[in-house]
């Protein structure tokens, strides 16, 4: 870390990065607090006390088949990507071959790409394929919009990874695959472990692909959201809202006790 | 992509494949057997598609609905053409543009204070910044839309209320101004992080020679730290205007019928008119506006390199 903050610099920037924490963290603190609301539409500032819309929340049929679908489908979808992104990663950092480049670009490319317009592309590929089954449909997209995180961390890990220990271990003696379980995996599992992390969370937060795939049987809670925003002003809203942050932090937190949160999210 | 069949050298291949797995070996064949599938999954369900829409725009669609030819150019003109989807377009540059200058100016001093203070304080700004990356955008603007009501009970309406600024509650939802605010909460890891990473890799002795040679700081400012954290700058810009001009639920949610946007615009053709290649053109409009300003800043750094060297 270089030279540290000048005196007068200090005091101008330290109350500036305090104001943006504060607007980074306003709509998560108000959404806790109105989720303890005891009125029967959100108010501010909060009124009384209850635990009574997260008793709802969860016997909340509805909500409680989102929550489930959501999380199969992520948890399909990160292994889906793990099998597709891992040996890929392997790949482009490992082998030797022409286009190396140019294959990493084209596992990363759903990254530049509006993911909005990514889910209406996807859209209309299942309508000309006549692909009705929407658990399907909704899968192989989510396997899409993760892969690129799964590739970006594994390759980031295997780029940090000391091969002069692979080749020590070879020289001497261990077998191949001995080498890839004993070295290789302990080396780059806490990368692996971030990006599936990662992986399970951008799928159990989208939107803008599965708006265009879901139906009413098939509702991911981030959609369950939308659609209540427009008609439910209750606070129950909020104590859903707040279950999903909590388990947010939880995520970033085991994240940045395995991993370390900048290079598990290879940024 | 596609090596010729000459480039296999068979020989070396046929060695480490009769004893050892393939999977972690780096024989080519191995390697093809490795990237392969992710490579054809993403052809088929991303290049593909991707493709076909791009087609679409340019294919007329029949009353029945039937999607074919003749090819025509007369969507893009019909978009060009009508005053309310130039408004659209111009609305989600603008709003694009502002979010990314509000951005960058909020970004620096954060990332500033992350690379040059304790690790223990940089790790603390880092979680708080990257928190909210992981809840859901839609949680998020949840948050903003009961901050920014447009009642009394608004959180920002019942403060400015309380302290005297204002006497009657202010419209803040249902504007530029609030989706403004929305984008720049949602997207602003994306600049932070870059930034960031360029300022960390600024090496000090650069500032103590300057130092040494009499330079004030703001002259430090101008001529080593700003010029050095430019190419974190681009890359975070770049990603905050493209996320912000592809968004839907900030813009559907804090924005509505005041602020509309081009993602709302693809959504209303799609699900609600059916017009597929209309829908098809304005996701291309949007879709070049992206990968336009994303080569662009590439192409500048790229030459900058160049010169440098």
């Amino acid at each position: 870390m270089s030279g540290g903050l000048s005196r007068p610099l200090a005091w101008v920037l330290l109350p500036i990065t305090a104001a943006v924490l504060v607007f980074i963290l306003a709509p998560l603190v108000v959404t806790i607090a109105i989720s303890f609301n005891d009125t029967a539409f959100v108010v501010f500032p909060p009124h009384g006390f209850t635990l009574k819309w997260y008793g709802e929340v969860v016997s909340d049929p509805e909500f409680l088949g989102s929550l489930a679908f959501s999380t199969e489908l992520a948890l399909a979808a990160t292994a889906g990507a793990l099998l597709l992104g891992v040996p890929a990663a392997f790949a482009v950092v490992r082998g030797r071959f022409p286009g190396r480049e140019a294959a990493t670009a084209v596992l990363l490319s759903p990254l530049i790409f509006p993911v909005l317009i990514t889910g209406v592309a996807l859209l209309q590929l299942f309508a000309i394929l006549r692909s009705d089954n929407t658990s399907l449909n909704l899968f192989l997209a989510h396997v899409l919009v993760t892969l690129p995180y799964v590739v970006r961390t594994v390759m980031a890990s295997l780029m940090l990874a000391d091969r002069t220990l692979e080749e020590a271990a070879q020289t001497l003696g261990a077998a191949h695959w001995r080498v890839f379980r004993r070295i290789t995996i302990p080396q780059i599992a806490p990368g692996l472990a971030a990006g599936a992390l990662f992986a399970f969370m951008v799928s159990f937060d989208n939107f803008p692909i599965s708006m265009w795939l879901a139906d009413a049987q098939h509702n991911p809670v981030p959609l369950l959201i939308f659609q209540r925003i427009a008609n439910v002003f209750e606070p129950s809203l909020a104590a859903i809202s707040t279950l999903l942050i909590v388990f947010a932090v939880g995520v970033v937190i085991v994240v940045e006790r395995v991993a370390g949160l900048r290079r598990g999210l290879a940024m | 992509m596609a090596a010729p069949p000459a480039a296999v050298d068979f020989t070396s291949l046929a060695g480490p494949f009769r004893r050892r797995l393939p999977w972690p070996s780096p024989a080519s064949l191995g390697t093809c057997v490795q990237l392969l599938p992710a490579v054809l999954f993403l052809g088929f369900f991303f290049m593909l598609p991707a493709a076909t829409l791009f087609a679409y725009s340019f294919l007329t669609q029949s009353a029945q609905g039937n999607v074919g030819l003749p090819l025509t150019a007369a969507h893009y003109q019909h978009f060009f053409g009508t005053a309310l989807y130039s408004r659209v377009l111009l609305t989600t540059l603008r709003i694009s543009l502002t979010t990314t200058l509000a951005a960058a100016l909020l970004a620096y001093p954060v990332a500033l204070v992350m690379v040059r203070t304790g690790a223990m304080t940089a790790r603390i700004i880092t979680m708080i910044v990257i928190a909210p990356l992981i809840v859901s955008v839609v949680v998020r603007t949840y948050g903003w839309e009961v901050i920014l009501g447009n009642g009394p009970s608004g959180v920002l309406n019942w403060l400015l209320l309380e302290t005297g600024v204002i006497r009657h509650p202010v419209r803040l939802l249902y504007t530029e101004a609030a989706v403004v605010i929305g984008s720049l909460h949602v997207f602003f890891p994306f600049m932070v992080l870059p930034l960031a990473s360029a300022l960390g890799k600024i090496d000090p002795s650069l500032d103590d020679a300057a130092t040494t040679l009499g330079a004030g700081s703001g002259r430090r400012f101008c001529r080593i730290t700003f010029p050095l954290s430019l190419p974190g700058l681009a890359v975070g810009g770049c990603l905050v205007f493209s996320l912000t001009a592809g968004s839907f639920v900030t813009p559907a949610i804090l924005g509505g019928s005041g602020a509309q946007m081009l993602g709302m615009l693809v959504d209303q053709q799609i699900l609600t008119v059916y017009d597929w290649p209309f829908g098809a053109t304005v996701a291309t409009v949007l879709v070049v506006i992206v990968l336009a300003i994303n080569l662009a800043s590439m192409r500048l750094f790229d030459r900058r390199r160049r010169n440098a060297r």
